[in-house]
């Protein structure tokens, strides 16, 4: 005993035989106001939490505050990430798509409330701890076999050593003793702190690795860690496809079916037609039209006369627009635009004109575009200009609104169709907007509306001021020219 | 080895273990009120038109047949998997198990309006439907190879044959139990609950194809089944809680049913509405994600008008509210409020078996299609579904008044009794 007053006391155990005595013997500690107490067993006993009086454990809260955190940092990372910090479009879905973040979210609120209930209970039992002074005595063991232990902790405000034993002995433990520190020495031996190092050392290299690669500039070719993600094997436009027998990436419409977007779009809209009119006074090119559009890849019967070259309605039509002139001008075109007229329509129309149309026929339509000029300039021999939309031959009443459609489609001399780049919708936005073009070069002032007529009336003076200091300039510099010519 | 004392049980005559009289007595005027509810909802269904009459006479079929068959499947599972806990609370899930007979009598009505329908209720019985909604004929001929009415009739027989029998032997077994006390029909039992547990899951998976999924006859999908099955499950274990509330408030099983039992009920029930959740928001991830027409319809049928306000309802109110309220071991320890819970998600699963079939009526009169047929409708929906669960719950009453309401001689009844959660 001498030698245990030196060390700390831990606390007191005692042994049981078996579990109704340790039972009692846990109320009894715990009527007698104990409450810094433990009891050991080789099995879950239960009730035995009741018998000690020890509270329900915080544990639940620690794993609800964890999930909580889980759930909200995977909904935050997803929009973070997809839309804010990369914004990128996923199958067609919004940025935010909160059914499609359901399932990280889901996964990391389990995976953090299962770190919070690992190491929460880590903390609430003080782990991780490398020994525990009730392994001190042999005795001790037997908790894994056949014996019972019941503890009581020296930190307990009731904690008295007398007092305790004497409780004890009442309830029939045996063995009773003072729990110590054995006499190995407390410290960590070195070689483990070796090993740790060394497991920190080795672990830093990967990171130190990738923080190198990021910094420095390498001739080597990259490495690809994940070969498909860097190469898709999504195939690209106008890529070759061994899967189909025509050997294209890109497929064609399935015969018979509606693309998105297009559904109502029937003949007259894509060709530009009046289709019942051209079936009473052209029925079998009528019929032609609407074979070739059904099968666009069937050619149609090599005897059936003119347009044996034909593949798609549209480019039957130029051919006939090509031989027979005339038939340009029997053709029932459609005479007003099917689409509603609206703004929204016009800027379509405008956007479009501007990228395919304002190349050669300028951007007011006046047939001076960038590539006009530059033919003009380097002389090209077949150059033929490319018309001036604001001619009166091409005005609504004698080039109607169908016709022009179809020139946008098929193209006209020189100009090749359009109609494998532009959906038929947009070419229709086209048609819309050089009507408006058109409506712009001789428009009269009084089709302006009143509130904004004073703001056009002012910019005019405003041009024709500037017009005439630039005729002034001009005719000053050629007065300057021809006097210095004189001298 | 427990806080408490070794439990006694109690003679296997004892008062606690009989149905009290006062359920007894509930039992006629329930069987004559319910029927005539019954009827009348149906009735006045009718009046909307015919096929929602049907409807709603389906939905609460469906709802009822979930229940039996929930609890069948819990039955069986404590079986398959020897089950000590549950012992004081099965004889209350074999009774409602057995139930599944008298609901294979009032499949009837649904045969009958097949046969003689022309697509009253299923719409594939209407031999113009392919024509009238332009169906490419290739796939709707290899649908009519399954969906005809013989075949319909056919499949159904042997769903309800499967189990009834299972219900049946099962039913028969443990009552056997009672009068003899012999051990060997345990073993008996668990022997066959692996083979019943299969032929239970190909059942229930193609009742729930062919009776609610063949509603929309072009619209499929392969986890149909174990989401019907989902909510049957949750609600099987809410039934159980109810009953064992009900029987300990009339002053049965009041020594037998501990916290503990509740305790337990309550953690299933905290888990299958996840699970419900689970494999409802899986089916409508992977069709919302592949957004193709001819699979987004049926949640887009479900997403207007009032049909959309049940969608919400059934998030918000069939997961994210009772999920937060089971969450705490104190509210599962409280027999009142488990009690409370499960009448609430009984509820809620009807909703959800409401929200699965009504939606597929046909149009009503000078009503927008997405409505619930007025207030007529509503009200019609409702004395189907109460009805047909008061007839049914006479009808069981009548049945456990010939029995007992615990499995008195069951060789794990003192385990059961003595049960303690960790």
């Amino acid at each position: 005993m001498s030698e245990n007053q030196e060390k700390k006391v831990h606390g007191i155990v005692a042994e049981y035989e078996s579990v109704d005595s340790l039972l009692d013997a846990c109320r009894r500690v715990r009527d007698a106001g104990y409450k810094k107490t433990d009891a050991y067993t080789p099995f879950p006993v239960h009730g035995i939490d009741k018998a000690l009086g020890i509270k329900p454990t915080h544990l639940p809260w620690i794993v609800l505050v964890c999930g909580l955190t889980g759930t909200a940092t995977a909904l935050l990372m997803q929009i973070w990430m997809n839309a804010i910090d990369y914004p990128y479009i996923i199958s067609g879905k919004p940025f935010i798509s909160l059914p499609a973040f359901i399932p990280v979210a889901f996964e990391l609120t389990v995976l953090f409330a299962s770190f919070g209930a690992f190491f929460g209970m880590w903390a609430l039992n003080g782990l991780p701890r490398f020994s525990n002074p009730m392994f001190t005595d042999p005795r001790f063991d037997r908790v894994t076999d056949d014996r019972f232990f019941l503890y009581v902790d020296s930190k307990d405000p009731r904690f008295d050593e007398g007092s305790v034993q004497q409780l004890f002995n009442e309830t029939g433990g045996q063995h009773i003793q003072s729990v110590i520190d054995d006499d190995s020495s407390s410290k960590i031996p070195k070689p483990i702190f070796a090993i740790w190092g060394l497991i920190v050392a080795f672990s830093v290299i990967p990171l130190l690795i990738v923080l190198k690669m990021r910094v420095t500039n390498s001739s080597s070719p990259r490495f690809h860690v994940f070969y498909d993600m860097d190469f898709s094997p999504a195939k690209d436009a106008q890529q070759g496809s061994t899967l189909f027998a025509d050997g294209r990436a890109m497929r064609p419409d399935v015969p018979g079916t509606v693309a998105r977007g297009e559904v109502g779009q029937d003949m007259n809209f894509l060709t530009g037609i009046d289709m019942e009119e051209l079936d009473r006074v052209d029925s079998p090119r009528a019929e032609r039209l609407v074979n070739t559009h059904l099968n666009p890849l069937v050619p149609q019967d090599p005897d059936g006369n003119d347009d044996d070259e034909a593949t798609s309605p549209e480019v039957s039509a130029q051919a006939e627009a090509a031989q027979e002139p005339s038939v340009m001008d029997t053709t029932p075109w459609l005479k007003e635009n099917p689409l509603d007229v609206d703004r929204e329509l016009l800027a379509l129309g405008q956007q479009y004109f501007g990228i395919y149309c304002s190349v050669c026929h300028g951007l007011n339509g006046g047939g001076n575009g960038l590539v006009n000029r530059r033919a003009r300039k380097i002389l090209a021999q077949s150059w033929i200009p490319p018309s001036s939309l604001h001619q009166e031959s091409l005005y609504e009443d004698k080039y109607p609104d169908g016709k022009l459609f179809n020139t946008i489609s098929n193209g006209i001399r020189k100009m090749p169709g359009y109609a494998s780049q532009i959906k038929a919708r947009d070419r229709w936005a086209i048609v819309a907007y050089v009507r408006a073009l058109q409506m712009s070069q001789n428009a009269s002032i009084d089709l302006v509306p009143q509130d904004r007529r004073e703001e056009i009336l002012e910019r005019q003076r405003e041009v024709e001021q500037k017009l005439e200091e630039q005729a002034e300039a001009e005719r000053k510099a050629e007065e300057e020219r021809a006097k210095r010519a004189g001298k | 080895m427990s806080e408490h004392d070794a439990p006694t049980v109690k003679t296997a005559d004892d008062p606690a273990f009989q149905l009290p009289a006062s359920l007894a007595a509930l039992s006629l005027p329930l069987c004559l009120g319910g029927l005539a509810a019954l009827v009348v909802g149906w009735a006045l269904g009718h009046t909307v038109n015919a096929s929602f009459g049907m409807a709603a006479y389906l939905t609460a079929l469906v709802y009822c047949v979930t229940l039996a068959v929930g609890s069948l499947f819990f039955v069986l599972i404590q079986h398959l998997c020897r089950a000590g806990w549950s012992v004081v609370v099965r004889r209350i899930a074999e009774l409602i198990m057995i139930m599944i007979i008298p609901l294979a009598v009032l499949f009837i009505p649904i045969i009958a309006s097949l046969l003689f329908g022309e697509g009253t209720l299923y719409r594939w019985d209407d031999p113009n439907y392919a024509v009238d909604n332009h169906l490419p004929m290739a796939a709707w001929a290899e649908k009519t190879r399954w969906l005809t009415p013989g075949w319909f009739t056919i499949r159904a027989i042997i769903y309800f044959a499967i189990w009834s029998a299972l219900a049946l032997y099962y039913y028969r077994g443990s009552v056997e139990q009672d009068q003899t006390g012999d051990k060997s029909v345990t073993d008996r039992l668990q022997y066959w609950s692996g083979p019943a547990v299969m032929l239970f899951c190909g059942a229930t998976s193609f009742a729930a194809f062919d009776w609610v999924m063949s509603l929309a006859p072009m619209w499929f999908s392969t986890m149909f089944g174990v989401y019907l099955f989902a909510g049957s499950v949750l609600a099987a274990h809410c039934l159980l809680a109810v009953g064992a509330y009900v029987l300990q408030e009339q002053g049965a099983l009041r020594d037998e049913v501990t916290i503990e039992h509740y305790h337990d009920l309550g953690k299933y029930m905290f888990g299958f509405v996840f699970f419900w959740t689970y494999i409802s928001f899986s089916q409508y991830l992977l069709i919302w994600y592949g957004n193709i027409p001819e699979e987004t319809e049926w949640f887009w049928h479900r997403q207007l008008g009032s049909w959309g306000a049940l969608a919400l309802i059934l998030i918000f109110f069939h997961w994210m509210l009772p999920f937060l309220g089971l969450l705490s071991r104190h509210v599962r320890r409280n027999p009142t409020l488990v009690f409370g819970w499960a009448v609430y998600l009984l509820l809620m699963h009807f909703i959800d078996v409401y929200w699965m079939i009504m939606p597929e009526t046909q149009p009503v009169e000078g009503a927008e299609y997405a409505s619930m047929g007025g207030v007529f409708g509503v009200v019609s929906s409702m004395l189907c579904a109460g009805g047909m669960l008061a007839l049914l719950t006479g009808v069981m009453l009548r049945v456990a008044q010939q029995t007992r309401v615990v499995a008195v001689q069951d060789p794990r009844l003192r385990e059961s009794i003595a049960f303690e959660n960790i």
